[in-house]
């Protein structure tokens, strides 16, 4: 208590007490099992420096699972200018997406591989521009995505002036959709929206079109299938899939996309 | 997936190789910086609406890929006729048609391109009379084309 009267914070204190704990439970310390992590840095401010990969050594067993808890140790302890996007830590705000180890994912989802010998690289998510380190520029992703007029569109109300009520199977047709994040790794994972991002909507806007295509209480149907019929917007989709095997929430973008095919079909 | 890692290699392996020979010439459509059309409070404006690049075209292709597995399959068992050896060269082409159509529009935009798009365009459709001309030879002087085929396999 007298450490806490003199200023040391409550952090600190258990911090020391959790440490004193572990060592009576092993007796010896562990042996420090550092891995390499190679990340990906420009600075907007330097612009005559090209982009480089920085390689930073963290300690495994002083630091959380996940790849954001590493990255987060580094900012903290080693390179305060390291630049990235994180919030919510548990998957669910879809800030944090990155190419990590070649593949687009959530930093807070994904498991660091226990693997020293191997170094572990992080790019930002592939094929956009890059505001610094690892923040990727969305914003063309996101007029894409407010394209698709993603709320709800009625001519009619209800009569009791209340909700728009819904059968438990048509909000069943809503599974595997309203999940999306809109994190970005699926549409930064297709080759066709790396060549024609400018005018192909990818994976994840697509989706969402398909979302509001089949809520049983939309009526905007017509104009939204409509905004589908060209060359680019839709169709530049060749199921190459990557977006569902990339998908850090498990969904299937390929699958929705699919179905919006099926329903112009003969439209 | 494959892409992933050799992008960036790749774009630079392109730049200094064939920009000096190939593409010298050809002068690309400057993109707005960082795509963004408008205000970034605009949302994106899609092409105008045109059923024929839309969805007929999506449906007329793959009701010719469907059609082409039983075609292909016919000759085997049946022997070749004419009837379903010209109709059988005739989706094949179209299906190269649409196939090669879907890489130009893919790597040759038009929205970079511009009129060399046309030009590409052009040149597929000239590519594909010639084929056609060069069938409708395969049919009438050589019996067509599973003929051809079986010809050349037993050669």
């Amino acid at each position: 208590m007298l450490r806490t009267v003199f200023g040391e914070s409550m952090g600190m204190l258990r911090k020391q007490t959790m440490s004193g704990l572990r060592g009576l439970a092993t007796s010896a310390e562990q042996a420090p099992n550092i891995k390499k992590f190679q990340i990906y840095r420009w600075n907007p401010d330097t612009p005559e420096v090209a982009p480089q990969m920085k390689t930073y050594e963290v300690d495994l067993n002083k630091c959380g699972p996940m790849v954001l808890d590493a990255i987060l140790k580094i900012k903290n302890e080693q390179d305060a200018t390291l630049t990235f996007r994180r919030s919510c830590r548990e998957g669910i705000c879809g800030s944090c997406a990155m190419n990590i180890g070649g593949r687009n994912t959530l930093a807070c989802l994904c498991r660091i591989d226990r693997d020293t010998s191997k170094d572990l690289k992080i790019y930002p998510l592939p094929h956009m521009f890059v505001v610094r380190d690892l923040v990727p520029d969305l914003t063309h992703f996101y007029k894409q995505y407010k394209s698709i007029q993603p709320y709800l569109q009625r001519e009619t109300h209800p009569a009791d002036g209340r909700e728009n009520l819904q059968s438990v199977e048509d909000r069943a047709k809503l599974d595997g959709l309203y999940e999306c994040i809109l994190c970005a790794c699926c549409s930064t994972s297709c080759p066709s929206y790396w060549w024609n991002q400018q005018q192909y909507l990818g994976p994840a806007v697509l989706m969402q079109a398909y979302r509001w295509l089949i809520d049983s209480r939309d009526q905007a149907s017509k104009a939204r299938k409509e905004m589908l019929q060209n060359s680019m917007s839709l169709y530049r989709c060749h199921t190459i899939m990557n977006c569902a095997r990339t998908c850090p929430k498990g969904l299937n973008p390929g699958k929705a996309i699919a179905e919006i095919k099926k329903q112009l079909a003969f439209d | 997936m494959l892409s992933l890692y050799g992008t960036r290699g790749l774009m630079n392996a392109r730049s200094s190789i064939l920009k000096p020979g190939l593409l010298r010439g050809i002068k690309t459509i400057p993109q707005p910086p960082g795509n963004i059309i408008g205000t970034v409070n605009d949302a994106y404006v899609p092409p105008p609406p045109k059923k024929f690049d839309g969805s007929l075209h999506w449906t007329s292709e793959r009701i010719v890929a469907i059609g082409l597995v039983p075609l292909v399959v016919t000759p085997f068992l049946t022997g070749a006729s004419t009837a379903v050896d010209s109709t059988l060269s005739g989706l094949l082409l179209y299906h190269c048609y649409v196939g090669f159509q879907s890489c130009i529009i893919d790597y040759i935009p038009e929205r970079v391109y511009g009129k060399y798009f046309n030009y590409a365009m052009y040149l597929l459709l000239f590519g594909s009379g010639v084929s056609a001309y060069g069938l409708y030879v395969i049919e009438n002087k050589e019996g067509g084309l599973t003929k051809v085929i079986s010809k050349v396999w037993k050669a």
